[in-house]
Parts: C-alpha cells; structure tokens; sequence
C-alpha cells in the first residue's frame, strides 16, 4: 500500500473533493476566464500600433484621468471617513447606531442606476443640495465634482468594513498598556491603535479605488459626459461599442482589465499582510 | 436626535476614552457623512416618486414596457441566483474543506468579477457572443441570439453576481474545520448525508445572506447589462435599464417610482442583513434564554 | 472485535508522525496510547478509524484487513478531543444522528430510536437534558454525550482521542473511574489516547508507550511502570533519578564518572539514613524537605554536586528529624539500568 509522496493535496477522508473542485473549476472557466481571454485574444488581432495609438489619444488618456483621479479622490475621502465611522460604530454608544451600522451597506445593496439618478436629483441646481450650492457658486452635478460625489457614494462601505472588524478584535489591554506607559489618548490612537488598523484601511482604500475605476451606472448621470472634461473611461468603451468600434472599445477595455488585475494582486498582499499584523497581534 | 450617553459616573475619567466632547464632534462628523451620502439619496427617491401623489405612483407599474422590465429583471435574477448558489457551495467545499496545491490562486481567480469594470464584462459577452465576436458566425448561422437578447443579460448577471455566495460561505466554511464531518462519517453518514445534515445547517445564514446579496446585485446591474441589452423597449430593458430611459425622458416620478423598488429591495437586503448579523452574534445568549 | 496494525507508516510533510508501527488489541480490552504530543499517538488513531490513510502497512480488526474499507464501513466509535457535538442538534439529535443516517433498510424505527436513545442518556446520566443543545453543557457533559453518541452505533470498537484533555483536574478525575467502569459495564473493544501517564495507569488495561513515532513497550500498568522496557518509558512514566553505575556481579553500584551504563531509580525506592548502611551509600546534603502532603519530598545534592530527589513518609521523617543541610546516606532498593548509548 505504498503511495507517492508528492501530492497534489493533502489526503483527506472528507468526501466530495473531486466533484466540487471540478464544477468550480468547470463553471469558472466557463463563466469568467473564457469571456476575459477572448478580450485578449480580440485585442491582439487590433495589431500593437493600432492598439498604442487608441490607448493613448488625448481623449481617452483625459478618461483614465478623470477615473483615476476622481476614484483616488472618493476613495482618500472614505479612507478618512470611513476609519472615524467605523472607530464611531464599534467604540461609542450612541441612538441611532442600528440603524447607521445597517446604513452603511446602502451602496453595496443599492442598483447604481438608482443610486446615479438620485444623486444627480439631489446635486442638479433646483435640488436639495444642488440648490443652496450653487447659490455659493459650487456646481456638483454635470462636472468632475459629481464623479467625485458618485464614487465617494460607491466606496463608503469598504473601509467601514474592513476596518470594523479590526477594531473590534483589537485588545483592549493594548491601550491600557499604552496609557499606563504614560501615552496621551492621542498618542495611544496614533502609535498603537493606528498602525493595528492601517492594514485593514489601506484594504479598504484600494477597494473602493478598484471599484470607483470601473464604476458606470452611478456616474453617468451625474458626470454630464462631455469628452475631455467629465467622461469616465467605462462611458468611453460604451461610447466606441455603440459606433460599432469594437476594436477601439476592446482597447480600453484591456487597459482596464490590466489594470484590475494590478489591483487585484495588491489587494490580495495588502490582506496577506493585514491578516499576518492581525494573527501577530492576536498572538 | 442623535447624541452621545454620557460616561458612567466615575471619580476619574478611564485611560481608554476619549473626552465627551470628542466622542460628541466624532458621532456628529460621521452621523452627518452618513446622512449626506446615504440617507438624503435614499430620502429623495421615495420623496420624488410620491411627489405627485400616490396614484400618480401607481400609474407607472401600468405601463406595459415598466412590467416587461419587471418581469425581466425577475427572470434574470431567477436564473443568476441559482446557479451562483450551486457554484458557491461547490467552491466553498472543494476550497474550505481540502488543502490543495494553487487553492490561494482559485480564490484570487473566484473574487476576479469583483474588480472588473461591469462595462468591461458586458464587453467581454460581446466579443465572445456578438456577430463580430468569436463565436458570432456560427450563432448567426444556427438563427442563435444571445447578445441583444434575453441569453445573453442572463449571462452578464451570472458574471456579475458570480463571486457573492462562494465569498460569503468560504471563511465560514473554512474556519468550522473538518471535525463534525468526520465525526459524522464515522457515525456511519455519507457524503451528501454529511453535507446537508451537518455542514449545511452550520452555513444556513450566511448562505441566506449571500442569496440575498447575489439577488439585490442581480436586479439591479447596470453597465453590464447595458453593453448587452441593445436596449429593445418592451424586450430586453431590465428594471434598471428602463429606469434610464424614463428618466432621460425627464418622466421623473415614474423613474423614482420604478426606482422606489430597487430600493425597497435594497432596504430589505439590510435589514435581512442585520437581522442574521444579530442572530449569529448573540447565539449562546438566545439559547440560554430557552434554557431558562 | 480485536485490532491489529502492522507496519503503519506515516509521514507529514517533513517529518515521519509513524515509523512501522505494530500494536495487537486483544478483544474486549481497554488500552491506553501513552505519549507526549508528537509522539504519532493520535496519528495512530486516526489511521485505525480510517480518517487518516497511512503511507504503508496495515489494519486488521478480527484477522480481517479493513485498510481499504471507509470510515463509514469499520463502523468504529470515535470521540473526538474536542468533543465535534453538531452545534446545532440537541443532545437526544446528536445521539440519535448514527442510526438515523442509516439506510433505510437498516434504520431503526422512529420509536426504537428514542428508546435507544433514552438508555443511552440514562447510562451517562443525562437522561433530563436530552433537549438541550451542546453550548449549554458542561465540558465534563459534553464529553459523556459524545461518548453516548459514539456508542449509539453499536461500534466494533471505541477509539477516543484525548478523552479528558479539555478538562479540569477535577472533572477528569471523576470521568476516568466513571470511563473504566462503563467500559467494564459495555465491555466493547477502546483504545485511547492520552499524555497523561497517571490517566493511562489508572484506566487501562494495557498501556502502549509511543516516541517520536514508534511504540517503545507494550504492557500492563504494572509492567510499564515497575519493568520499563527502555529509559524513554522510565523517564516518561514518573519522576526519576539518573545517575552512573557500574554492575559487578549482579549488584549495582552508583558511581561519579561516566560508566557506559545509566542507572534510573524512582525517588521513593531509594532510602535516607543518618548513617552509612553498607558499600551502596551515596552521602549527600539536604537543601528543601517539603513536608505538605502525604508524601515528604526531599532534594538533596549529593557529594559530586549531583541533585537527587527522594520521596519518604511522614513517619519516616520524623524518625530521622531531618533539617535543612543535614548531611545524609542514600542507599537505593529498587534500580534499572540502561546501556547509554
């Protein structure tokens, strides 16, 4: 009864390993690899110059600009927020906090195309906020403010939850530590509980960026769409699909996916690394 | 309305909290943020889609393009749900159960829909299904239609939702560990025995939340859905598609109303949401209370 | 049903958790794998349920190999460490689980069910908190119901991992005596596993001493204990003092340098005297007497500055009235010795 030492996986009396890993597998390719790799293997038929000279005209670098720019924006804002709502939600007691704990997955449950038309209802110059905005010479809706508004909106509950649960684990005795060292609140937030949830923040930030760069249905309404000024880089591929471009949509699309897959990775190290601050805190 | 309780009455203030007035400025800041960002939108919809009166509401759900829309969204939804449910038990199991070598990889390929602009994904459909994409010629010649067409929002919405079930079920799934199977098997039960006797009943609610997850996203895509609707009124407009168009015919009311839905669905997501959340905080507890 | 295992073979990644292992279990005994953690105690147990495949040999319950068969097929009982109770069943759920997953054909009837059931709760006594689920018991409650649980399927034979090793020094005390006696009472083949060497004594029929993967000796509490069989099973199963010794015609004799030859003797077979008592008499300095207890335990160092240690009675003490730094003979009664190698 001799076996080879080299295993694939560990031997395991649980039953069904075969099966499971097999319809994963199946129904993965099927559903997510094959789609994505027909992008690549549409774009290589564009031919490299072709490829370079879409990727890189005025109008679509202005788009990349506009995300990129406007997601880091969103995303610093509920990288700041989103740590003083979660340190709110977890250390002090309050009326209301049910209902703002529960609050915070709005964006995640709400369809963005509901959430881009009352946004730009809301910011558009007769609205509830729009109104007294513009009085003061502010104009959210239909500029690069709005695209701004809608991916902060997008983002919120990403630190928030990342973050939450770091709070929650971390050791009291660590700032009872720290304040019988003789460190000031402040300092005892700033050297020791700020660098038990940075990881987890810095997650949460590069999530909502992920998601802000790709972001569509909010946006659109509320960015006014004019090419080099408030065109998102997804409303540029939606653009180029409905002129029956698909070579130039499929383009962009690439440099999206590429850079999904960066962020991907980076999200997946910065969890590593949060997970391996947590377990070395957890000793 | 909102404000903070006061510390509890102390001789001196604990070394681990913040002054009152800190506490007060924090809950203040974030309550605000949160009502600004989340609650006025929320506020608005329903306010916009009862601005004219409640017949006035009730009026859109007559229009026979709104309830094809509806009904759409239900079917999409209706056939998403299901098989990212079987999917995310399968890889839950095969991934939280059993060491193997590439497991971290799967899992980064499982959240890859996540981080893939939903534009992008519809894009990829195209090129796979449209009559320029690869398998264009031959569905072209076989009278197929997947792109502009029911098959092919129902796909997008698979893509879309894909990673929710097998995201909420696989920490949960991996951290109960192997010993109640095994002590099943050795009870003499067998696979399936074992899976919906033990494992299953273990996962229920995080199963549920991911299902409810999976369809609050599902009904409400967009941008992907957008890419491969061709936009037909009456035939391949989903309840989010046929909100941008009445809204872009400045029918407001009837947009909100159609809106005010999505919303409710939204709302119940939460509150089903918090409602596990409280359950599976608090289980010892509750079953203390029985005992008592 | 009798369990042999020859030539079990183990590996986990880099190191060897079972080296060839061979164990006989006679019909109806109760036997105890004795070992510290990582030993390959659990391993060993594992791979007797069929929840763990070694990498070579055999297992055997009645002459019968069964290394091919399933978990489900050897029909063993197996109580886990921690207990695995289904957090979500009752207890009367969790013990009626192995006959209600039977196939139809041999499933007990609803009715026979609840009756088995309701024995088996009586025989643990816990017939009143069969409605209960396993987050409101005890430790001690919940290890019995998973004993019940395990011994609701008629197993062949009942292995238990660490039965008692979630729980306090009192509650362990009590279970043991109340294991050995259902054992006695259900007389059904049980190895089980422990690190706790006073556990085994006291439980077992047999005791199997294990080390880094092998079984060092096979034998009676008795025979372990007063015959260790190599100098792992003496240092293992209770306090010991080594020292150097030469063998001259049968008679031991402890001496400073190193011989070739370890001498291990238990601190109570060696005797104390204000006098020297004959050739065999090591002097030495008293440095602690504690007193408290039963037993006086004396440290003492001995003229080359080895620590000894030394277990008298009460009675004894007083005989001698010893005090801190009194200088004394030890002459030891009972030795083994060990080639060192």
């Amino acid at each position: 009864m001799t076996r080879v030492s080299w295993q694939f996986r560990k031997r395991s009396i649980i039953p069904g390993f075969g099966l499971t890993l097999g319809f994963t597998i199946f129904y993965l390719s099927l559903i997510v690899l094959l789609p994505l790799s027909a992008t690549f293997v549409q774009t290589s038929k564009i031919g490299w110059q072709h490829f370079w000279h879409v990727v890189t005209t005025p109008r679509a670098l202005a788009s990349y600009e506009l995300s990129f720019g406007a997601s880091l924006i969103g995303a610093f804002l509920n990288f700041v927020l989103g740590t003083m709502v979660a340190w709110v939600l977890v250390r002090y007691q309050f009326t209301g906090k049910r209902l703002i704990d529960s609050i915070v997955d709005l964006p995640f449950a709400l369809p963005t195309a509901v959430a881009g038309i009352a946004l730009t209802t809301l910011y558009a110059t007769t609205g509830w906020f729009g109104h007294p905005l513009s009085s003061i010479g502010v104009h959210v809706a239909f500029t690069r403010l709005g695209v701004i508004v809608a991916l902060t909106f997008i983002g919120l509950p990403f630190v928030v939850r990342t973050v939450q649960p770091v709070l929650e684990d971390l050791d009291k005795e660590l700032e009872e530590a720290a304040a019988s060292l003789g460190a000031s609140r402040w300092q005892t937030f700033a050297r020791v509980i700020y660098p038990a949830i940075f990881p987890a923040a810095l997650t949460g930030f590069a999530l909502a960026f992920s998601r802000g760069v790709g972001e569509y249905g909010s946006v659109i309404f509320i960015a006014g769409n004019m090419p080099m000024r408030t065109e998102i880089a997804p409303l540029l591929i939606v653009t180029k699909l409905e002129e029956y471009d698909y070579g130039g949509a499929t383009a962009i699309a690439v440099v999206m996916l590429l850079l999904s897959f960066v962020m991907l990775l980076a999200i997946n190290a910065l969890q590593r690394w949060s997970g391996r601050r947590e377990a070395l805190a957890g000793g | 309305m909102v404000s903070a309780t006061a510390a509890p009455a102390r001789s001196f203030a604990p070394a681990t909290a913040e002054s009152p007035a800190v506490r007060l400025v924090l809950v203040g800041l974030s309550v605000l943020f949160l009502s600004v960002f989340l609650l006025a939108p929320l506020a608005l919809i329903f306010v916009t889609a009862f601005g004219h009166g409640i017949a006035a509401y009730f009026q859109t759900f007559t229009n026979p393009d709104t309830l094809s829309a509806i009904r759409l969204t239900l079917l999409a939804a209706a056939i998403a749900v299901p098989c990212n449910l079987v999917f995310g038990v399968a890889a839950a199991w095969a991934i939280g159960k059993f060491e193997f070598f590439g497991k971290s990889f799967l899992i980064s390929l499982i959240d890859l829909p996540f981080s893939v602009s939903p534009v992008v994904a519809g894009l990829t459909y195209v090129l796979l299904f449209g009559a320029q994409g690869f398998f264009g010629p031959w569905l072209t010649a076989h009278d197929v239609h997947i792109i502009f067409a029911v098959p092919g929002i129902v796909l997008v919405t698979i893509f879309v939702t894909f990673p929710f079930v097998a995201r909420e079920l696989l920490p949960l799934v991996a951290a109960q560990g192997n010993e109640e199977e095994e002590a099943a098997l050795t009870l003499g039960a067998g696979g399936w025995q074992t899976f919906f006797r033990v494992t299953l009943p273990n996962v229920k609610w995080a199963l549920l939340y991911g299902v409810i997850l999976c369809n609050a996203r599902a009904m409400g895509e967009f941008g992907a859905v957008s890419v491969v609707s061709g936009h037909i009124r009456g035939l391949t407009d989903t309840m989010p598609l046929q909100i941008e168009v009445l809204y872009n015919d400045y029918q407001f009311v009837p947009a909100f109303a159609l809106a005010s839905l999505l919303a409710l669905l939204a709302l119940a997501t939460l509150v089903v949401k918090s409602a596990i959340e409280w359950r599976s905080a608090k289980p010892s507890e509750a079953l203390e209370g029985e005992a008592a | 049903m009798s369990i042999t295992v020859r030539g079990i073979s183990k590996r986990f990644a880099r190191f060897a958790a079972l080296d060839s292992v061979d164990l006989d279990v006679p019909h109806g005994r109760l036997v105890a794998l004795l070992g510290p953690s990582g030993s390959g105690k659990t391993t060993l147990l594992r791979i007797i349920a069929g929840l763990e495949t070694p990498d070579a040999g055999s297992v055997h319950f009645d002459g019968r190999d069964i290394s091919d068969q399933t978990t489900r097929e050897r029909r063993v009982g197996f109580v886990f460490q921690h207990y695995a109770l289904f957090r979500h069943m009752t207890v009367f759920e969790n013990v009626a689980f192995g006959l209600r997953v039977r196939p139809r054909g041999t499933r007990p009837s609803a009715q026979r069910i609840r009756e088995r059931v309701g024995e088996l709760l009586e025989l643990i006594q816990l017939g009143s908190q069969a409605g209960r689920y396993p987050s409101q018991l005890s430790g001690g409650q919940r290890q019995r119901v998973a004993l019940a649980r395990a011994l609701a399927v008629e197993p062949s034979v009942l292995l238990l991992d660490e039965p008692f090793g979630a729980l306090d020094a009192k509650v362990r005390l009590e279970l043991r005596r109340w294991l050995r006696a259902l054992h006695d009472e259900v007389g059904v083949t049980s190895v089980f596993v422990t690190h706790d060497q006073d556990e085994a004594l006291e439980v077992a029929d047999q005791v199997a001493v294990m080390n880094a993967g092998r079984i060092e000796q096979v034998g009676t509490p008795d025979e372990v204990y007063h015959h260790p069989a190599t100098p792992f099973v003496y240092n293992f199963l209770g306090n010991v003092n080594l020292f150097h010794g030469r063998v001259d015609d049968g008679v031991t004799r402890l001496v400073r340098e190193a011989t070739g030859h370890l001498v291990f003797i238990r601190p109570h077979a060696l005797d104390l005297a204000r006098q020297p008592n004959g050739a065999n008499t090591i002097r030495a300095v008293t440095k602690h007497i504690h007193a408290a207890g039963p037993v006086v335990k004396v440290e003492a160092v001995t003229e080359w500055g080895a620590p000894v240690h030394v277990e008298i009675g009460q009675e004894r003490l007083r005989e001698l009235s010893l005090q801190k730094g009194d200088e004394i003979f030890i002459t030891p009664r009972d030795v083994a010795v060990f080639a060192d190698d």
